[in-house]
């Protein structure tokens, strides 16, 4: 690969590259240097013209008005011109003064002074520095004025005009063109030395995009937590581990983890038990119900909490009940335990599939009774599971944002903390420590999932699913379980109904006459938030699918160094908090190099990163089932990597491909935790339009948009099952 | 077809293991040559490294060291997809999501060959192989022998200069083994196309070959005709592996014009021997099945009692346990000879003319 011809073409196209972007770089500098000499020039010319209007009793007054009001230079008058290093009286910015006395005898100074005894204005060539900020100083004649009273003769307007702006100006241009060098130097690389470019620039092109929009933010957000006024500092994390407040909100959220966490554990197995160890009727029916809170979108069951037990609500004035309030963590409690127990239900489902139901029959022929085998065999058997359910809800409940939001009331929770800091004090630095914070819960509860719990499990994978499931519950007990499992669907549908019932009521709590009114005010309202949501989740769903088959491709199937580093950096969002994603993304985007901050391209960029892992587990697990001699054989053929991708790997990955749409699409549309950070006045989201609504406690617009993204949702969804079932016999065959 | 020579030189793979981080070296200093139109097996036990130079051949692993011909053309660094070669996987690699057609006709399509065209030679082809009336079935619809011809058509079709074959066959059953060797050996033969054939199956080798390349280890042990590689084997290894054989301790008489050699006190002349033998080495004399017969005990070179007849026909196997192991004696028109019985004790004669004295390893 490394011939001698390559590697001479190589380095001379990189120094041609390096060459152009010098050029570049010393005409942009000069220009702007050039630009900014003129308009300098122009102030020293106006500042000097006033100055000769000054009585002299006004000078210093003059000055101190001029320093104080902060204009783009500080200034000092020398009465008299100084020769060879005479020290004269001067007045104004005092570190400029100090300045003037300690270097009269500089060349530089004593060449000013000689420009200005010929009427000259002369910029000084040496860098200053007054209280550690660079400056440049410009010394200008101050015109005599021989009418004053007493006459004032010739003297001397030393100004100092601040570098800053123009080094950040060119350290940004050295930064541009740096990446844009690297960028092309890699390109370079890929052409003269892989043997497959294609790859090649797929591999690079992942890997800028998870560093640029993974590890940049957080690594912006972690600095900030450090940075206070310019200054490196702890201060703002010992304020967040000292200060009462946060304790109680970090508190908050691992009581409320904890708790949401086992109530939507039990919830889960209840229904996957049934499900998948008895006999019981409607099992597919639970199921739906069991899976559905998952894609139903956020505020939707927190908002009929409110309409049903709030302080006007439904439920709570038919009791009468005056001394409750829903507003706390009973409620989150609830509303969380409703939206995430399917959480548990899909993966001890999962689990309790997977456990041969042979081991309950060996233990019940041993005469062991039901019970016995119930608390000796299944329940050990799926501990693990029921580990991993727990844990993974615990993650979820920590990151949840929206149902804190409008439900917490004076409960504090470090999502909801975090985001009061920013929006409502607009503390950045102590937002993204309280959601860095909160990283860590949620971290160590998904790495002990993934790693410790995931390598515990009991699954038995025999290949050959035992034809019938013994039963393992008397009548008795499986009525209990059935009314229970009654209980909680009910609830459910009464949570969805409430939602539906609220678009056509006139005034929630208050007047419970049938109206249209609040449909067609929502939909006028809502009708720019709905097109913005639908067109920044299509605009996202391609793009993420896309790239995460692409990702799942190049982790399956191709060798290169980083590659480990490259998975983790896909899959970190993954285990992000939605708050701590928002943060660092208007942290790390709201300056140069790349200013994103109100623009649609940040949110689809933050959609598609943040979904990216699902769909890449779902590309790789789906990957791994291929044949790789498929993909060879078209390579053999002919194709190169892009003809492979698109007429071989995502035709036979469709349905991960689909579902990976689907679920991105649906994310998309139900967004709120990092999206509430980066919406703009110019595109807006449905989910923070109906949290505006259910604050200012227009509940009935509220549900009819909730009722909008719900109808689309599940449409979308249903949609996607249909296309996928049809896909299944191709399924067959490929694993064949 | 254009068939081009194919040449490797000096050729060594090394891979690095991922768990130690060591190299492990697949492949070590092959050189071999193909002349146009030649059909040549790489045989080996599994893991020597046989698929490793096939898909080094095809593009699909660039070698550690070394160059690789394909005609005058040097392609070492040439990716897959630009090479002249077609291959046939051990799995067959047909696209699921396609029909019988739209598979054989990928690689025109690749190649923009016109629609009509396209129609025109597919079925032409898989006129060849009589599949034409399955055109429209998908893959998963196709037996095993079906879907082979299927994998075999879709690489010829393309017209390479070389044809790569990792081992075709062995996810067949022995009837459709016999029937796809011939097949293979038809088609490549009326194409006159150069083909690299992987194989463990010393069967399929020795009824496919121009030349076998037998492989042990990463490193080429022998290279010859089928006949060569049976009859003329350099070592123990090849010997048994193309073929049931049975060694004999000797001891070297005088090396002339031919290898005078003594068995149990009694002087036999051998045409062929091992390189480098003297007089008074201790050596083996290598018997096939078909050179050994069966005799009175203590008249041969070995004695020993039959364990075993095998009635095949047109020949009986004789296993007869000795001293030097189980040894299988191949006697031809059963029906008019004495057949020792199953408990009998024997002794074993061979064949001078048809045995080879090979060193001792």
């Amino acid at each position: 690969m490394f011939t001698k011809r390559r590697v001479v073409r190589f380095a001379f196209a990189a120094a041609l590259i390096a060459l152009v972007e010098a050029w570049i770089f010393s005409n942009v500098r000069a220009e702007f240097r050039s630009i900014v000499n003129s308009s300098q020039m122009r102030s020293v010319a106006v500042t000097a013209e006033s100055f000769s209007a000054l009585a002299p009793a006004e000078i210093s007054s003059w000055l101190e008005r001029l320093n104080r009001q902060g204009a783009s230079y500080r200034l000092a008058w020398i009465d008299g011109i100084p020769e060879e290093g005479q020290a004269l009286p001067a007045t104004g910015d005092a570190d400029l003064v100090r300045l003037y006395r300690d270097s009269v005898r500089d060349p530089e100074f004593l060449k000013g002074f000689d420009n200005v005894a010929y009427e000259e204005r002369y910029r000084g060539a040496k860098i200053w520095s007054l209280g550690d900020v660079p400056y440049s100083l410009i010394f200008a004649p101050a015109p005599e004025s021989p009418k004053a009273e007493p006459p004032r003769g010739e003297g001397v307007l030393l100004f100092a005009f601040d570098l800053a702006e123009q080094r950040s100006f060119e350290r940004l241009l050295v930064v541009l063109l740096g990446a844009a060098f690297c960028v092309a130097v890699l390109v370079l690389w890929q052409v003269q030395f892989s043997r497959d470019p294609i790859v090649g620039f797929a591999v690079t092109g992942l890997f800028l995009m998870s560093l640029v929009f993974v590890a940049y933010p957080l690594f912006e957000s972690a600095r900030l937590s450090f940075v206070q006024e310019g200054k490196l500092t702890f201060q703002i994390w010992k304020t967040i581990l000292t200060s009462r407040g946060y304790q109680a909100a970090l508190k908050g959220s691992i009581r409320l983890g904890f708790w949401t966490a086992t109530f939507s554990t039990l919830t889960g197995f209840l229904f996957a038990f049934v499900c998948s160890r008895t006999n019981a009727r409607f099992r597919s029916f639970i199921a739906v119900m069991g899976t559905l809170p998952v894609i139903s979108p956020p505020f939707s069951l927190t908002l009929s909490v409110i309409l049903l037990f709030g302080n006007n609500g439904l439920i709570t004035r038919w009791l009468g009940v005056t001394n409750f309030s829903i507003y706390g963590l009973r409620g989150l409690v609830l509303a969380q335990t409703m939206g995430m127990f399917p959480v548990a239900f899909l993966t001890l489902s999962g689990v309790l599939d997977a456990i041969d139901s042979t081991f309950e029959d060996a233990a019940l022929d041993l005469s062991a009774g039901r019970w016995k085998t119930f608390t000796s065999v299944t329940l050990p058997l799926a501990f693990p599971g029921l580990l991993s359910a727990w844990l993974l809800v615990f993650t979820n409940s920590l990151a949840d944002f929206a149902n804190p939001l409008i439900l917490s009331g004076d409960f504090r929770v470090l999502s909801l903390e975090s985001y009061l800091e920013v929006t409502g004090m607009n503390r950045l630095g102590h937002g993204a420590a309280l959601s860095l914070l909160l990283l860590m819960p949620t971290l160590s509860a998904f790495l002990a999932q993934r790693f410790w719990v995931g390598r515990r499990s009991y699954v038995t994978v025999t290949g050959k699913p035992s034809g019938r499931v013994t039963e393992l519950t008397t009548p008795a007990v499986r009525f209990a379980l059935l009314s229970l499992i009654s209980l909680v669907v009910v609830f459910l549908l009464a949570l969805y109904g409430t939602i539906v019932a609220g678009c056509f009521v006139k005034n929630w709590g208050i007047d419970y006459s049938f109206s249209l009114a609040n449909i067609g005010e929502a939909l006028t309202r809502g009708r720019d938030a709905l097109f913005d949501t639908v067109t920044l989740a299509a605009a996202a769903t391609p793009l993420a699918g896309v790239v995460a088959m692409i990702a799942a491709l190049v982790i399956v199937r191709k060798k290169f160094h980083g590659k480990r580093l490259l998975e983790m950096l896909i899959m970190t969002p993954f285990a992000l908090p939605g708050t701590l994603v928002g943060i660092s993304y208007i942290l790390a985007f709201n300056k140069p190099p790349l200013i994103l901050v109100g623009t649609a391209a940040i949110i689809v960029i933050n959609y598609a990163v943040r979904e990216l892992p699902v769909g890449v587990e779902g590309g790789v697990a789906s990957l791994r089932q291929i044949d790789p001699s498929i993909e060879e054989a078209a390579t053999d053929l002919g194709a190169d990597s892009a003809t492979v991708f698109r007429t071989i790997v995502l035709p036979l990955v469709r349905p991960a491909f689909l579902s990976s749409l689907s679920y991105t699409f649906v994310r998309s549309m139900t967004a709120v935790s990092a999206v509430i950070f980066l919406i703009s006045a110019r595109w807006y989201h449905l989910t923070v339009l109906i949290y505006n609504f259910s604050e200012n406690l227009r509940f009935g617009l509220a549900s009819v948009l909730s009722t909008a993204l719900i109808v689309i949702v599940f449409g979308v969804f249903g949609l996607m099952r249909l296309l996928i079932r049809k896909n299944e016999n191709l399924a067959k065959s490929v694993g064949a | 077809m254009r068939s081009k020579s194919v040449r490797l030189e000096n050729i060594t793979k090394v891979f690095k293991d991922p768990q130690s981080g060591q190299n492990v070296p697949a492949v070590e200093d092959v050189s071999f040559e193909i002349a146009p139109g030649e059909l040549v097996t790489l045989l080996g036990p599994s893991g020597c490294g046989k698929t490793t130079v096939l898909r080094m051949l095809s593009g699909f692993e660039p070698p550690t060291s070394g160059r690789i011909l394909i005609g005058e053309q040097d392609v070492t660094n040439i990716p897959p997809n630009k090479r002249d070669t077609a291959m046939v996987f051990q799995s067959y690699g047909l696209f699921p999501h396609m029909n019988v057609f739209d598979n054989v006709a990928y690689g025109l399509k690749l190649r923009k060959v016109p629609r009509p065209a396209v129609q025109e030679k597919v079925m032409r082809f898989l006129e060849m192989v009589g599949l034409s009336a399955l055109a429209k079935r998908p893959p998963s619809r196709l037996s095993g022998g079906q879907q082979q011809r299927v994998a075999l058509v879709r690489s010829l079709i393309v017209e390479p200069s070389v044809l790569l074959l990792d081992e075709p066959l062995s996810n067949l059953d022995a009837l459709l083994r016999e029937q796809m060797r011939v097949e293979i050996r038809r088609l490549q033969r009326s194409l006159s196309i150069t083909a690299m054939y992987v194989t463990h199956d010393r069967i399929e080798a020795m009824s496919l070959s121009d030349r076998i390349i037998v492989m042990k280890a990463g490193k080429i042990v022998q290279i010859g005709t089928p006949s060569e590689i049976y009859r003329d084997p350099v070592d123990t290894f090849v010997a048994g592996f193309v073929g049931k054989v049975a060694f004999f301790p000797c001891t070297v008489a005088s090396v002339a014009e031919f290898c005078r050699v003594e068995v149990r006190g009694q002087n036999f002349d051998v045409p062929k021997w091992s390189e480098g033998l003297k007089a008074r080495d201790e050596a083996l004399v290598m018997c096939r099945p078909e050179s050994l017969s069966l005799g009175n005990p203590g008249e041969g070179i070995e004695d020993g009692v039959v364990t075993a007849n095998v009635y095949l026909g047109n020949s009986v196997e004789s296993w007869v346990k000795s001293d030097q192991g189980d040894v299988l004696a191949q006697i031809d028109n059963p029906d008019m000879k004495k057949i020792w019985k199953e408990g009998e004790p024997v002794s074993l004669t061979f064949q001078p003319e048809l045995a080879k004295v090979l060193k001792k390893s």
